[in-house]
């Protein structure tokens, strides 16, 4: 759908100019969405609206763009991107323009350059040679950064929340889906996406460890499926303790039956991998022989275990300063063309926020408030699957590896 | 009620070069000819009638090829010791900007610029209205000779709020051809020149307006000069010239029929140096 961005300043309250130019929109046949309005505390300051028009003829929306600049509602984008230059380490110059995660333009000295990698939540430095997002944190003094909503462009994904091809999911959320066939659907997106010279992304929670998921990740990662793993000390943990115990959790993972002694397996398997100093060091010293994080050391597939406050041990690999962990996650997202969170809410939420909204993401959980709570913290592309971890990604592994393999 | 706080101090700018030498309004064709001593000697007669009315004004040089210099109320905004120069729709007139600049900056103004890719005109595209209970509006007009969006731009440079309404009928192609403050209440006002919007932006400010018919508007009623409770005015209907007396107004008609061949009249021969529209220092 043709969407355009358009900004109306001044006194535009008490000109009636804002009731006019929605008029306008009305009777263009437009829709509008009041995407910032910011009335003038008195009627001395001036106010500020800036209206997203979606209409399904590009033509009769760019003739309308031209009748509302008559009207000092000009196109965003008409002009240069204001920029200031941060004045400290770590703060965003007053007024700094927000990030979303949809693909973004920014003109500078009349040159629209394409965002190199978009992120919700963030500031934009412009250098001689990128325009980037950068986190609160990553501002360094002198950063010349943007200011306002002039000059910047996004565009939305050019297919319904950035996935081709996945028609049968018409509704965003439910459990009222034949399994089988979505991850049938599924495996042809990563397949897709490969194909396309596209990276895949896990994010995995520990239930995919507790549900009998981990060897069919551990076979996914084998394959050389998955290019990138996020997940915490949980996730990792268990997937080791089900190696070297049979347990996750204390729980058998092929009985399904609780183990004498069991409540402390991930408890020396955790003190166990610190005396070796890192997962690394652990598989090659032979105390770790199978699974998803020996598979990635094997396959040399990078992973990033962030921590949180209730975290046993930890394992020395979990990176316990949050922002460094943040900061470790956004360096391996470039090239991402498929997400799969499995089972995972926190994890699946910080991925959520540094991923752009172009990477297809396919949320599985047996709760439904997961997918919600991913989608209603900015990641609208994120289609949920809801439906047991360990079942889907053994269907995903056998799509995707054979069966049996 | 409480007379106007401006309108004691003019400039104006003699007609030695004027004439209608290119046509950018309907009322200017080419094949008129102005006489020029005619013209000088309405442009004196105007300039006493202001001076015996009790105000002062202040006389800039003409230029060659740039004949509607005469039309002073285009030269820009005048806000306290602020300046703003107009930048000109059509390129027939843009000269004049540096000139009035020049003048301005010479007078001790401190000259402040409307970003270059906008248009405004000056004070014929917006003139005050200070209400009774509040600061001073300025009511611009935009479409023919000013973009909407130099009023916001205004409105930062001279550190005041400015109501932009959309001027509909291309005879009455400046704001001060349909609206003319009498004082805190009151106003002459043209609803022809106006969009339905724009009626109800005027309807909202002016507690009581003096509503022009069409023909009166037409006519130019408008574009009149208020110094203290004289209105000086290039024509005075019967029934208008009765309301503005009824106001305790003194309605005086000056002859500038050689400039209404230029589409002008004694507001566009003028320009008010003694406005002040903020009621706080505008922003730096």
């Amino acid at each position: 759908m043709p969407t355009e961005t358009v900004v109306v300043a001044g006194h535009i309250v008490d000109s009636l100019i804002l009731a006019k130019v929605l008029d306008l929109v009305v009777d263009a046949g437009a829709d509008y969405v009041m995407a910032e309005v910011v009335i003038g505390r008195t009627n001395l300051d001036p106010s500020h609206a800036r209206i997203e028009l979606t209409h399904d003829d590009a033509d009769a929306l760019d003739a309308l763009c031209e009748r509302l600049a008559v009207h000092g509602a000009s196109r965003v984008g008409d002009i240069d991107a204001e920029l200031v230059v941060a004045d400290r380490d770590g703060v965003l110059p007053a007024g700094f323009h927000a990030t979303t995660n949809l693909a973004t333009d920014v003109r500078v000295g009349g040159r629209w350059r394409s965002v190199e990698n978009p992120e919700m939540d963030c500031g934009l430095v412009i250098s001689d040679d990128a325009v980037r997002t950068v986190p609160m944190h990553g501002v360094r003094a002198g950063d010349r950064v943007v200011v306002g909503h002039g000059g910047v462009r996004t565009h939305a994904p050019s297919s319904a929340r950035g996935v081709r091809n996945f028609e049968f999911m018409t509704s965003e959320v439910s459990s009222e889906k034949p399994k089988a066939l979505l991850v049938v659907q599924v495996a042809e997106r990563v397949r897709a996406a490969r194909a396309a010279g596209r990276r895949v992304l896990a994010v995995c929670g520990p239930a995919v460890v507790h549900t009998g998921g981990a060897p069919d990740v551990a076979r996914l990662v084998r394959a050389g499926w998955i290019d990138v793993l996020f997940a915490g000390n949980g996730f990792a943990t268990h997937d080791m303790e089900s190696n070297v115990h049979g347990t996750s959790l204390g729980v058998s993972v092929t009985s399904g039956g609780g183990v004498e002694g069991g409540h402390s397996n991930h408890l020396r398997l955790i003190n166990e991998v610190r005396r070796h100093g890192s997962i690394a060091a652990a598989v090659e010293a032979g105390f770790i022989t199978g699974g998803t994080m020996y598979e990635c050391v094997r396959a040399g597939v990078p992973f990033v275990l962030g921590g949180s406050i209730r975290d046993d041990g930890p394992l020395p690999d979990v990176l316990t300063d949050v922002v460094a962990a943040a900061d470790a996650m956004r360096a391996l997202v470039a090239g991402v063309g498929v997400a799969l969170m499995l089972a995972s809410t926190l994890h699946a939420i910080a991925t959520g926020n540094v991923l752009p909204a172009g990477v297809e993401t396919f949320c599985v959980d047996i709760n439904q408030a997961v997918v919600t709570k991913l989608a209603d913290r900015g990641s609208h592309q994120a289609l949920g699957v809801v439906t047991d971890v360990g079942p889907f990604v053994g269907g995903l592994a056998d799509e995707l590896c054979g069966i049996g393999s | 009620m409480t007379e106007l706080a401006w309108g004691r101090r003019y400039l104006m700018c003699p007609p030695r070069h004027f004439g209608v030498l290119y046509e950018i309004n309907p009322w200017m064709h080419r094949e008129v000819v102005v006489d020029p001593d005619i013209a000088m000697a309405q442009w004196e007669g105007l300039a006493a009638t202001l001076r015996s009315a009790g105000a002062a004004v202040e006389v800039i040089e003409p230029q060659q090829h740039v004949p509607d210099m005469v039309f002073t109320a285009n030269a820009g905004l005048v806000s306290g010791r602020r300046f703003v120069p107009s930048h000109f729709r059509h390129p027939e007139r843009q000269a004049e900007t540096e000139v009035f600049a020049a003048w301005f900056a010479a007078a001790g103004h401190e000259v402040r610029r409307l970003p270059a890719a906008s248009t405004h005109e000056g004070a014929g595209d917006a003139l005050p209205f200070s209400p009774t209970d509040g600061p001073p509006v300025l009511l611009s007009g935009y479409r023919p000779r000013s973009d909407a969006a130099a009023a916001t731009e205004l409105g930062a440079l001279l550190g005041c709020p400015v109501r932009a309404v959309e001027l509909v009928d291309e005879r009455l192609y400046h704001v001060d051809l349909t609206f003319c403050p009498l004082d805190d209440r009151r106003a002459i006002c043209a609803p022809l020149g106006w969009d339905a919007y724009g009626r109800k932006v005027v309807e909202a400010l002016v507690p009581e307006p003096l509503w022009l018919t069409d023909d009166e508007a037409l006519a130019f009623t408008a574009n009149s000069v208020v110094v203290g409770t004289t209105v000086v005015m290039p024509v005075v209907p019967v029934r208008v010239g009765r309301q503005l007396e009824a106001w305790g107004f003194t309605p005086v008609a000056v002859d500038v029929g050689e400039f209404l061949k230029a589409g002008g009249g004694c507001r566009c021969l003028t320009l008010a140096l003694d406005v002040t529209l903020s009621s706080t220092s505008p922003a730096g």
